[in-house]
């Protein structure tokens, strides 16, 4: 039996390091693949300027959809940033998810809605019942639909996706600040290859701690908080390397709900969003891929690097803790709906490449992390490994984990440069080094949280995540602007 | 689990100073660019006011023919926000300061961001004199270098190249029908007769491409053609709803028979749309009996298109709304809600559905 444990022990370990180093190197060439497009676009891009998109009669129109649930801090700076956008035909349509704070007061005060009969152009099962229907009557196009809130995000924009109107729609967090020509940018895919591109995604970048004026980025900075901090480092590596490479190797999973353009009609014919899952964003960009694969249709999802959606992130650890264990949840559900695409060369890349990555690292990584460390913690005070050996491969593993976030904010700096300040970039270098000492093991923890939610069947529940608001503070942006107009985020 | 120290500590090492050299690279680079954009930024001011003069004819081309190499970026941002004789000007610039000779050089350049630049830079030009380089190019194995290469056809506004264009749809290497659509819409009027060329005789993609463009165009003589095709129950659906979707655009009220057949009997819903559409743009009170009957469609699309298009009809359209709102039925939501959205001003950017 002894012998058992300690076979066990050093298995463990052994699978721990091999499954960092295999890490490593998968990313290595999702990292070289971005590099290689980086440097490709370094002279040129491929593309020339937006302005023949927006003056294109070929543009199609977009409706934003935009859940809300008590989003009294920030949806008057989301709608104003959704409204403004530099494009030649939209309508916003927000769903007032039953909020019980001043959502829809401020909505209907700001925009002067007033009610309308419903004009649903598509019958996609909602469980909460519409209340009323109102357009504003600023002369702004906005529709607000109100609704009972069943908790979850996915019957919010099941109805909204009811009563949108133009082919294109762009799910929208009601926490998100689109720049100004964020959806001409997302949009020139559909644009110029309308017959095969039907899902689009663009970067989230953190908004927390940055200069804003009524709903516009001024000036992005970063937060003082670690915690925000971090998650501006995972930000910028899950969206500039993992998914630039992932979109290159036509394996792209998941495209943010944060900000997504989507084809309509193939989301409808997909019945919408699946109301039971907890990560109705990739469960989406899936059920496309594996609708489509089947038969047999042409198509494309694609990622726009340049397109940038600013959004607030946690700024306390436990409403980190409760967003990553949904998500964690939300993607142990989506691997076990599509279970029959793993590894399954019918359904491409996304079937041989990105749900097999995603199984083993994104959802199987927490365990094997967790079990190995204590594993391999477990067989040094028994003597079977030296503390060398064991400090000698954290310290690798740590070095390899600060490596890809210095690839990330290389990138950032090579390509996109949104932080202009010194102090930024300083402090991005910081965050590089932290987050592997402490945040990535917490966040193992979490997700290991959430793997067991999801294993155990436990019934999704979608957690409201208290906002802050662009604006600095918890009252609505609806009053006056402080001094000098701008307002840095609360940090 | 013993022996590994010294190579992992090696590792380590080598990791930990690639690291520390990667984040100083950072930083310098950080300082390199700042430096850059306010050295870029001096020139530019400083350049600007050069090619005002010279647009002003206060100063020649040949003036300007040794100024800094950022002087080609400004006037390449220039160039697509002017018409006419500034237009042709700037051209003129980049022509003697050598850049077209040069781009004309890179077309068949290795890298193929140097190809998809020339092809840039010559549609710029707007030379057709590049004409045959860029349909070669129509068939790179880079399909960047297609799409620029058709891109810099369309503002060339070479008209021997539409047919060139329209068969890049189903190259081997095909281009992106909204890239060649884009590009055949800068050759403007001058496309026309080859759209309706191809809306008669071409393939299925260049039939829909043709059909869509002549709508945008608002072409009165492709009238018949668009009927026929709309008409062809062998036409693909894409082509048939290209069709509809063009007549409505032109408005042609000779076309509302045809229209009104398929939004009342066509099996596919978005044809059915696009053809209920139509006849609400087109306005024709005659066409009111056939929308009517449309509403009574079990898909919901059709039925809010109908009523949608009723709506637009006054004051036939909207009396028939208002009986059929009355009435019990699936009718009766549509059309109240339609009658609804037009009882009062209508942001503008909700009716602009494309």
């Amino acid at each position: 039996m002894r012998e058992f444990l300690l076979d066990a022990l050093l298995t463990a370990g052994w699978v721990l390091t091999a499954h960092v180093a295999l890490f490593h190197l998968v990313t290595l060439l999702l990292v070289l693949a971005g590099a290689r497009r980086v440097w490709r676009n370094r002279h040129w891009r491929g593309a020339e300027g937006h302005d023949e998109t927006f003056a294109s009669p070929l543009t199609p129109a977009v409706s934003i959809l935009v859940p809300a649930h008590d989003e009294e801090a920030g949806i008057l700076d989301t709608l104003s940033a959704a409204l403004g956008q530099k494009y030649p035909a939209l309508e916003v349509v927000l769903v007032d998810d039953g909020s019980t704070d001043r959502t829809f007061a401020l909505v209907a005060e700001r925009y002067a809605l007033r009610p309308v009969t419903p004009r649903p152009t598509a019958d996609l099962p909602v469980d909460g019942e519409i209340l009323s229907v109102h357009r504003a009557s600023t002369g702004d196009p906005l529709l607000v639909i109100r609704k009972d809130s069943v908790g979850r995000r996915s019957d919010a924009l099941n109805a909204a996706l009811n009563h949108a109107r133009h082919p294109l729609v762009c799910m929208v967090d009601a926490d998100s600040l689109l720049e100004t020509e964020a959806l001409l940018q997302v949009s020139r895919p559909f644009v110029e290859d309308p017959d095969n591109v039907v899902a689009a995604g663009g970067v989230i970048r953190a908004a927390n701690g940055a200069l804003t004026d009524r709903g516009t980025m001024v000036e992005p900075r970063l937060s003082r908080r670690w915690v925000v901090r971090v998650q501006v480092i995972e930000y910028l590596r899950s969206f500039l390397l993992g998914r630039t490479g992932w979109a290159d190797a036509q394996a792209l999973l998941i495209i943010s709900g944060a900000f997504g353009l989507f084809r309509r009609d193939v989301v409808l014919e997909v019945g919408g969003m699946d109301p039971n899952s907890l990560a109705e964003d990739a469960e989406l960009v899936v059920t496309i891929q594996e609708h489509l694969r089947r038969q047999r249709r042409p198509h494309r999802v694609v990622f726009v690097p340049q397109t940038v959606c600013w959004t607030e992130v946690p700024e306390s650890w436990q409403v980190l803790g409760r967003q990553r264990k949904r998500w964690s949840h939300g993607l142990g559900q989506l691997l076990w709906k599509h279970r029959r695409m793993i590894g399954n060369p019918r359904y491409g890349p996304i079937g041989v490449l990105a749900l097999p990555f995603f199984l083993l690292f994104e959802l199987l990584g927490p365990v094997i992390e967790v079990v190995g460390v204590a594993a391999v913690a477990t067989s040094m005070v028994l003597g079977l490994v030296e503390p060398a050996v064991a400090g000698a491969v954290l310290v690798l593993a740590i070095a390899l984990g600060v490596l890809l976030s210095a690839t990330a904010i290389a990138v950032e700096e090579l390509t996109y440069h949104r932080y202009g300040r010194g102090r930024d970039l300083l402090g991005l270098m910081g965050a590089a080094v932290v987050e592997h000492l402490w945040f990535r093991w917490v966040h193992s923890w979490y997700r290991l949280r959430g793997l067991a939610a999801a294993l155990t069947r436990r019934s999704p529940v979608w957690t409201a995540m208290p906002r802050v608001g662009f604006s600095g503070d918890a009252a609505p942006a609806a009053g006056p602007v402080p001094a000098g107009g701008l307002v840095p985020v609360a940090s | 689990m013993t022996a590994l120290p010294a190579p992992v500590l090696l590792a380590s090492t080598g990791v930990t100073g690639l690291v520390v050299l990667l984040l100083l690279s950072v930083g310098g680079a950080h300082l390199a660019r700042r430096r850059r954009e306010r050295r870029d930024a001096a020139r530019r001011a400083e350049l600007t006011p050069l090619i005002y003069t010279l647009l002003d004819g206060e100063q020649t081309a040949q003036s300007l023919v040794d100024a800094p190499a950022v002087l080609d970026d400004v006037v390449l941002h220039l160039l697509p926000q002017l018409r006419g004789h500034d237009r042709q000007v700037l051209r003129d610039l980049l022509i003697s300061r050598g850049v077209v000779d040069r781009a004309a050089e890179q077309i068949s350049a290795r890298a193929p961001w140097r190809r998809g630049r020339a092809a840039m830079l010559l549609g710029a030009t707007g030379s057709t004199r590049y004409t045959p380089d860029l349909v070669t190019l129509l068939e790179d194995r880079s399909p960047d270098v297609r799409s620029a290469a058709a891109r810099a056809l369309g503002r060339a506004g070479d008209v021997d190249a539409v047919p060139d264009l329209l068969a890049a749809l189903t190259a081997v290497r095909p281009v992106p029908s909204g890239i060649v659509g884009m590009a055949l819409l800068d050759v403007g009027t001058a496309a026309l007769p080859a759209l309706r060329a191809a809306l008669g005789s071409g393939t299925a993609p260049a039939r829909a491409l043709s059909a869509s463009l002549l709508g945008l165009h608002g072409d009165l003589p492709a009238t018949a053609a668009l009927t026929a095709a709309l008409d062809d129950p062998g036409a693909s659906t894409d082509v048939r709803r290209a069709a509809a979707g063009a007549l409505g655009r032109i408005g042609a009220p000779q076309a509302g028979d045809a229209l009104s057949r398929v939004a009342v009997l066509a099996v596919d819903p978005a044809l059915r749309s696009a053809a209920a559409e139509a006849l609400g743009r087109i306005g024709d009170p005659a066409c009111v009996a056939a929308l009517a009957a449309g509403m009574s469609a079990s898909d919901l699309r059709v039925r809010t298109t109908c009523a949608d298009a009723l709506a637009s009809i006054t004051p036939e359209g909207r009396d028939r709304l208002r009986v059929l709102g009355a009435l019990d039925g699936p009718a009766a939501p549509a059309a109240r809600a339609a009658l609804d959205a037009v009882s009062s001003e209508i942001p503008r950017s909700l009716t602009g559905a494309h």
